[in-house]
């Protein structure tokens, strides 16, 4: 970070650009030293190599963690392939954020409500087909070699990944010149599957470089939906350093901290051997033969999305409906289809807890408000070097194990004397909000032709008028599109809500894990979807303040 | 006592006598007027106490929001309810205040606590107290007949925790599903011979899973002196044995072979519901008439205890050394052991928390509401309590058995 720091002394007018990164720098850095500090103690590491069950532990954790990732990554690049650039694209587009908005556990719910043995799957199927009274000795939930949790892990981070290529495909001159690339490389005979994995991923993936190293890292250290349908005996290594940390006794805890450091290696080593696989030369040669192959022209209709995406569009939608069922249902014994009793107290608690919806309406307005105005004006006062720097610093919260990053934020907000206060918990969750604030917005706001602003200066005016007149409108589809990720991401925050809130704000969130831990079916499904509903509404309401309608007429009656 | 304390006194002088007739019968009197305790009263109006409370279940959220109320009208104190998921949490961000040097004014006003998480906390100086035996309703406590109203875990209270609630282990079945129910060790055993693939219990360290191995420690003839005093190293290998072997039989013929445990008793209820499993268990002994109330659960469900006795321990309220309105915090604990409080947790249709209190010895309005409403599911025949082995055996037996089951 020297070198462009260095750089920037010497340019003028860098004050702004310095104080909106030591707001951001300053924080990160106070947090991630916390954390860090607590990984120095070496009984703690000694205890953790003495137990049987780290190393089965981690192994599960690199398994399920590196399957998900690739297959998450392939089907989301085989989605892309069959359907960008067209009108099938920006139909799955429209279809990527109530997917986004499912929070990960409630869809690990729901997941179980259909496949456990005594599950809605079987119950569909007994007992006129299976011949079952009974639920079957099937190792269906939390299964040992956890593929449960490779499904649920696959099917959440599949559209966040399509989400951040759209991010990179907005930028009109990249998505323009892709398009074209793809055409000329169908005139020469391949076809458009060749030609998408020949000349666009390989401009893409790099770009995509970030988001995946998230998917890997979220993968390898995710504790909630582990804890629901991960494999239990040995659990994966996440679930252990929570138990540990979870326990009264502080050398539990130290050895949890330890657990949690070993994963953050995990993820720092793995990302280092695929980058360097992912620079294998033989890759580039594979791409650039120019061997066409069988030429198997499988034009697309138009419109019509490619197959891989109805499996994952009907996941979804049965999990939800899953969820709703399971929020109404009483008593439900196997193999019956429905419920004996349908009841609505689960909902009636929902609508009792209005005070927890306010706040986290409110938190995640103003925590992604606030993620929102600091990348703009970051985005455009911030020289690239600084902001590449930046990228780099802000990748912390995403790739540091959860449980450390907490600790860390519950340490600075008790010394700024911010804890249990709402300021403290506005940061938190403006933090949280931050880095997928920015990899939302960055790519369409970095890529805004500069021409414009220059056409706008030779017609004399400001930058504010070209900002906020032209600038600004014209980005704003991705505008508020990061925004609802923002809003997203807050609604979703439970760790930092409970410690840095001192358990004195109750969210939806805090709510519905409490709720859980009691194991009430009911209860939790309706919570799920509250939870969903919530980041849906804000999405809605994100892709109609961002809808094109009044640009496009105006571009039509200058034609 | 009174026979204790006068047996080596031949002759006792007035002043004695008086003091004894002032603590035994005046003791009450008091407490009332205590001038200490209307301090307290006094200084804690205007509070406001954040209960630090497992959220888990909505009867017992509806039950401390009702005793909130009552705190707000009885002595002008606002009670906040801080759902957590587990009290260790709390104990962990006391812990951090401290680090941090917040000795006053801290987040915690009264915890929900027992076992190894009081233990921490006592022994690291992290509570505020003695206050709970000057509690003026603490002296409808039954500390005779329920001795863990002052040994939690084996460890004496001290009072730096006010009794809340009992609990003992229960387990629970579908009586269309299982006529019989296994009231031991041996014969759930047998039972599970004879449904393989059918029983199982939480995975340990979740502490309904480590109360499962407890009950099972006790039960299998294990040297019982030796489990209630803190554990020496050297004797673990020679008490727990038996345990391992009852163990190591009853693991193959459990769900997925014993090779896969329930997260908690949550889940294992639920299972149980759906027809997975055929046993759950529970520290509440009212838990399965609670859920047929709730009609979470057939009302063919019924509960039963092994007969000759199963783990029962008591649960508190604590408040941490540094807290803020530690005066309200105390007012809490003390309405919360009102008779009037008390009969209405014991009510199974709200919670079915039985009492800490000698019902007997109450006057008898208030022992009127303590009326045994019978519901379906409820324990018939409850079995002698068997204490909680000291909290540190807990730790060794957890990470034993992680050795030889956990991976």
């Amino acid at each position: 970070m020297a070198a462009p720091l260095r750089q920037l002394s010497r340019s003028q007018a860098a004050w702004p650009a310095w104080l909106l990164g030591l707001l951001v720098v300053l924080p990160l850095v106070w947090v991630s030293w916390a954390a860090v500090a607590q990984g120095l103690d070496v009984s703690a590491w000694r205890s953790l190599f003495d137990d049987p069950q780290w190393v089965p532990a981690m192994l599960l954790s690199l398994w399920t963690g590196l399957l998900s990732t690739a297959l998450a990554a392939g089907l989301a690049a085989w989605l892309l392939a069959g359907s960008f650039p067209g009108p099938a694209w920006n139909r799955l587009l429209r279809l990527l954020s109530p997917m986004l908005a499912v929070p990960h556990a409630s869809f690990a719910i729901g997941l179980l409500f259909l496949i456990a043995p005594s599950g809605w799957l079987l119950r569909l199927l007994s007992p006129w087909a299976t011949g079952l009274q009974e639920p079957p000795p099937w190792p269906t939930s939390q299964d040992p070699w956890g593929l449960g949790l490779v499904l649920v892990l696959v099917a959440k981070e599949v559209p966040f990944l399509l989400w951040t290529a759209a991010g990179q495909l907005q930028r009109p001159e990249l998505a323009r010149r892709w398009a074209q690339e793809l055409q000329l490389a169908a005139s020469m005979g391949y076809s458009s599957r060749q030609a998408w994995w020949r000349v666009l991923w390989p401009q893409l993936w790099p770009r995509m470089w970030g988001p995946l190293l998230a998917v890997l890292a979220y993968g390898l250290t995710v504790v909630d939906m582990a804890l629901l349908v991960g494999p239990a005996s040995p659990p994966t290594l996440s679930v252990l350093a929570w138990t540990w940390l979870n326990d009264a006794d502080p050398a539990w805890q130290r050895q949890g901290v330890a657990a949690a450091w070993l994963l953050a290696l995990m993820i720092a080593v793995t990302a280092a051997l695929l980058w360097k696989l992912a620079g294998l030369v033989r890759w580039r040669h594979h791409w650039s033969a120019g061997d066409r192959g069988v030429l198997r022209q499988t034009t697309l209709a138009a419109g019509r999305m490619p197959a891989a995406a109805y499996p994952l569009l009907g996941l979804y939608l049965a999990v939800m409906l899953a969820l709703l069922l399971g929020s109404m249902a009483g008593v439900w014994p196997f193999p019956d289809l429905w419920p004996h009793s349908f009841s609505l107290e689960a909902w009636g608690s929902v609508l009792a807890s209005v005070g927890t919806v306010w706040t986290s309406l409110l938190l995640a307005f103003g925590a992604s408000l606030s993620a929102l105005l600091w990348s703009l004006a970051w985005l455009e006062w911030a020289p690239r070097a600084w902001d590449d720097a930046l990228r780099r610093l802000l990748y912390l919260p995403l790739l540091l194990p959860s449980v450390l990053w907490v600790a860390g934020l519950h340490s600075l907000t008790l010394h700024w004397g911010m804890d249990a206060h709402w300021s403290g918990l506005w940061l938190a969750h403006a933090l949280a909000c931050l880095p997928y604030v920015l990899l939302t917005l960055g790519p369409a706001y970095l890529g805004f032709d500069a021409r414009n602003a220059q056409l706008v200066a030779s017609l004399g005016h400001g930058r504010w008028t070209m900002l906020a007149r032209v600038k600004w409108p014209l980005l704003k589809a991705s505008i508020a599109s990061s925004f609802a990720v923002g809003f997203a991401v807050s609604v979703a925050q439970y760790l930092p809500t409970l410690y840095v809130g001192g358990g004195r704000f109750s969210t939806v969130t805090t709510e519905a894990v409490a709720l859980a831990s009691g194991g009430q079916r009911a209860i939790g499904a309706a919570y799920a979807w509250l939870q969903w509903l919530l980041p849906v509404l804000v999405f809605a309401l994100a892709a109609w303040a961002g809808r094109p309608r009044r640009f496009r007429r105006r571009v039509r009656g200058m034609v | 006592m009174i026979s204790k304390t006068l047996a080596p006194l031949p002759h006792p002088d007035r002043r004695q006598v008086l003091a004894l007739l002032a603590a035994c019968a005046g003791g009450p009197v008091l407490a009332q007027t205590d001038p200490a305790w209307s301090a307290i009263e006094s200084r804690a109006r205007g509070q406001t106490v954040y209960f630090n409370a497992w959220g888990g279940s909505e009867r017992i959220n509806a039950y401390i929001q009702w005793a909130g109320q009552e705190l707000k009208a009885r002595h002008g104190v606002t009670m906040e309810h801080v759902k957590v998921t587990d009290a260790a949490d709390v104990v962990k961000r006391v812990r951090g205040e401290r680090a941090a040097g917040r000795n006053q004014g801290g987040t915690v006003d009264a915890i929900w606590i027992n076992g190894e998480n009081f233990l921490a906390m006592k022994r690291e100086g992290l509570l505020f107290g003695p206050f709970a035996e000057a509690l003026p309703n603490f002296r409808y406590v039954d500390v005779v007949g329920k001795p863990t109203t002052r040994l939690d875990f084996a460890e004496p209270v001290e009072g730096m925790e006010a009794p809340w609630g009992m609990a003992q282990l229960t387990f629970f079945a579908d009586r269309k599903r299982v006529p019989q129910p296994p009231e031991s060790v041996a014969a759930l055993l047998d039972f599970a011979r004879r449904h393989p693939g059918r029983l199982s219990y939480p995975r340990p360290p979740d502490f309904h899973g480590t109360t499962f191995l407890k009950q099972a420690l006790l039960e299998v003839g294990a040297d019982r002196p030796a489990l209630y005093q803190a554990l020496k190293p050297e004797s673990f290998e020679r008490t727990t044995a038996p345990l391992w072997r009852w163990l190591d039989a009853l693991h193959p013929l459990l769900w997925r072979n014993g090779r896969q445990f329930p997260q908690n008793a949550g889940a294992l209820r639920q299972m149980m519901a759906d027809g997975e499993l055929l046993l759950a268990l529970t520290f509440n002994p009212n838990e399965a008439a609670n859920e047929i109330a709730a009609r979470r659960l057939p009302d063919s469900v019924y509960s039963f205890q092994p007969r000759a006795g199963s783990v029962g321990n008591t649960h508190f309220i604590a408040i941490p050394f540094n807290a803020k309105a530690r005066e309200g915090a105390q007012l809490l604990a003390n309405l919360l052991l009102s008779p009037e409080a008390q009969a209405r947790k014991a009510d199974i249709t709200i919670w079915g928390d039985p009492t800490v209190l000698a019902v007997e010895k109450l006057p008898p309005a208030q022992r009127a509401l303590f009326s045994a409403r019978s519901a379906p599911g409820q324990l018939e025949q409850s079995a002698p309590t068997l204490p909680e082995p000291h909290a540190s055996w807990v730790d060794p037996l957890e990470r034993e058995w992680l050795r030889r089951y956990g991976s």
